[in-house]
């Protein structure tokens, strides 16, 4: 059945060819902990998916319930929270995951650097890599406001003071990312924003250059 | 790319016919943790999202509107406060019942929401059609006892009504049971 | 799943393509020369990986069931808060503080340090261009990504202990810890335990007292609305809260700051007598928000 449907697809797209550049090649005896327990380090960019994929699932989860409105958003996230079942579990999740993301991004950086994986001819990738964490970073500042707290508020205040403190550019930096004279309402709209659309755009189109790197380029050689 | 498939597993020796061989053994147990993952990741989050539809649905409350004594033949019009609680957000919504009894003595609220397109009707406004329910929109009419006699497809829906201390009270609205 | 014996298989390419050949790519190192120790993707290496996954995702559940995620008062901008940036932020909010990195010094600090050190994580491939990988035989770019390292580390570290001493001297305990303590607390009572504003629908108290046949006849109904809410006047919902019965009589008598005329006699010209309206502004008295 599953073959048949497969075959009928296959004989129309040629699909086989662009699945076993994703999914079936050979991975070499240096990544593989089985042969090398130091070679757990390569685990992290994988789980940094991981990690990345259920933050963006729990996300699009949270906004059944979340409204980007300075009145009703801390009673719609102190309602997912506490009254909707497993909401807890949920924004639990998001909430953690964002610092896990960067823990787990952080160690993956660490490892690239260290094996010096980012040399001749994988350059490119590793600027789309910090490109990646640049917005993950962005994601968290954006994603620290939604939920219309006070801690959420006054570190929103300060991080658009430092923007502030730019030179030149500055009040316009700030003055875009506040989208009033004061951080009220129509700040908060446009975190969501960024934080919804705009960077998980960017978020995915870097990841896919991430990842067809790694396919064109293979992972880097022994040391 | 792939001739990386040109390698060959040198400890790999042809399965013998009925078994599994470590390949398939292997795939089965990462398809076992792809649904692992997959389900504790995932599960939370649908029953955080059909949580809707699993709440209990209230009997709703019945709302002391108008004392019984009150009541009389003609229908006259109460509007009574209804507490709602939608989600985070708590609001109150003014409803209207048309309150008569009739000749049995028998008291029964009708709602004025016109069974066609949902506007309000109200009694004895239209000169052409007196005594009865009309609906400005698109005239629809019903009688005393909310039966429908034009345009509208159903009569007009009643409120679920109790009577204690000589107060009536108002709860749910449901289907017409006046219309014989 | 082609893995091995197929060896004849190639990826056909459409060839009516025009584009010229380029100077050719840089084949990645094919590992299938070291025989016997590489293996296939899926399954065997993949499933290693989520071997890892797994007991990552079961630590992450039991995380999320263990801690909820901290919710704070919401925000009011009058509320004396230490801010406080998420951890990653931390070390550049400390530096910021630095006396280099600040007052006259800010544009240096915002843009002269951070924007280098960042400038130059991003452009590392450019920067250490030699061909040795292994971190102990290229000994600038791996002391200074260490020094930095600890420099975060350190920031991170001081960021957080003077946060901590400054909750201490100021005797703040965490919001969040404050807002659970305050939903448990209302919880065991009954209450509700939401913290949010919430813009009360305030009831009418004593619906039924003969002062509401008072409030229509008397003629406030034109401006405060049949059902209190206010029309052209206020809401006289929880007018209580604001005014006492003696205000209230004052107010009938004289009228409100030139808003409201004197209703008084209108009032008993509208059949009603001095004790309606004593009974009335009392009834008034009682509208308060909520017990």
């Amino acid at each position: 059945m599953f073959k048949n449907v497969y075959n009928w697809i296959d004989e129309r797209l040629d699909v086989t060819p662009i699945w076993r550049d994703v999914a079936d090649h050979e991975v070499p005896e240096h990544v593989n902990p089985a042969h090398h327990f130091s070679a757990f380090v390569y685990c992290f960019g994988g789980l940094t998916f991981f990690i990345t994929v259920i933050q963006i699932l729990s996300g699009m989860f949270l906004t059944m319930y979340y409204v980007p409105d300075i009145i009703n958003a801390y009673a719609s996230v102190e309602y997912l929270q506490t009254k909707v079942a497993f909401g807890q579990i949920v924004r639990g999740m998001h909430h953690w995951g964002a610092s896990l993301v960067i823990v787990m991004m952080f160690l993956h950086t660490m490892r690239v650097f260290f094996t010096g994986s980012y040399k001749a001819p994988r350059e490119m990738n590793w600027v789309v890599g910090m490109l990646i964490f640049f917005i993950m970073l962005g994601l968290g500042l954006t994603g620290y406001l939604l939920p219309w707290d006070n801690k959420a508020y006054f570190a929103t205040k300060v991080t658009l003071e430092i923007a502030n403190s730019v030179p030149w550019l500055g009040p316009i930096i700030k003055e875009f990312l506040q989208g009033g004279t004061i951080v009220g309402a129509e700040t908060l709209t446009r975190f969501f924003a960024l934080h919804v659309f705009f960077l998980p755009a960017v978020l995915l189109i870097l990841l896919v250059g991430h990842f067809i790197m790694i396919r064109r380029q293979g992972i880097s050689g022994p040391l | 790319m792939s001739n990386q498939n040109e390698h060959h597993e040198p400890s790999h020796k042809p399965p013998g016919r009925k078994e599994m061989s470590r390949r398939q053994f292997l795939t089965y147990t990462l398809g076992g943790a792809t649904a692992y993952m997959a389900a504790g990741a995932v599960l939370p989050m649908v029953r955080f999202a059909v949580d809707p539809i699993l709440h209990k649905k209230g009997e709703g409350e019945f709302i002391k509107v108008v004392e019984e004594s009150k009541i009389t033949d003609e229908p006259q019009e109460f509007s009574f406060e209804l507490k709602q609680q939608d989600g985070w957000y708590a609001s109150t919504a003014t409803l209207t019942a048309w309150i008569r009894k009739d000749e049995q003595g028998k008291i029964y609220a009708l709602s004025p929401i016109c069974k066609h397109l949902g506007c309000t009707v109200g009694w004895n406004n239209d000169k052409s059609f007196p005594d009865e329910y009309h609906c400005p929109c698109h005239g629809a009419r019903y009688t005393k006892e909310g039966k429908n006699l034009a345009v509208a497809p159903k009569p007009l829906d009643t409120y679920k009504l109790k009577i204690e201390n000589g107060w009536i009270y108002l709860g749910g609205v449901e289907p017409n049971t006046e219309v014989k | 799943m082609a893995h091995g014996n197929n060896s004849k298989e190639k990826v056909v390419y459409v060839g009516d393509s025009r584009v010229r050949k380029g100077n050719g790519f840089i084949t990645p190192p094919d590992y299938t020369s070291y025989p016997g120790k590489s293996e296939a993707f899926i399954p065997n290496f993949l499933l290693k990986e989520w071997m890892v996954g797994v007991v990552v995702l079961v630590g992450f559940l039991v995380l999320t069931i263990a801690e909820p995620a901290p919710l704070w008062f919401p925000a009011n901008p009058s509320a004396s808060i230490i801010p406080m940036p998420d951890w990653y932020f931390l070390f550049l909010y400390q530096y910021l503080k630095l006396p280099y990195a600040s007052g006259d010094y800010v544009v240096l600090g915002v843009i002269g340090v951070s924007g280098v050190a960042f400038g130059s994580l991003l452009l590392a491939p450019f920067l250490d261009t030699g061909k040795e990988r292994r971190f102990y035989r290229r000994p600038i770019a791996s002391s200074l990504m260490l020094l930095s390292l600890i420099a975060c580390v350190y920031l991170t570290n001081s960021a957080w202990h003077h946060y901590k001493e400054e909750m201490a001297a100021s005797g703040q305990i965490p919001e969040n810890i404050q807002r659970e303590e305050k939903a448990a607390e209302n919880k065991a009572k009954g209450l509700p335990t939401t913290s949010a504003n919430q813009q009360k629908e305030i009831a009418i108290v004593d619906k039924e007292d003969p002062a509401m046949e008072s409030y229509k006849k008397a003629g406030c109904i034109t401006c405060h609305a049949a059902d209190m809410k206010g029309a052209a006047g206020p809401s006289l919902r929880g007018v209580g809260d604001k005014h006492n019965k003696e205000d209230i009589l004052k107010i009938i008598k004289e009228g409100y700051e030139g808003k409201m005329p004197a209703m008084y006699d209108s009032a008993i010209a509208a059949g009603l007598t001095d004790k309606d309206i004593d009974h009335l502004a009392e009834w008034l008295s009682k509208q308060k928000a909520e017990q």
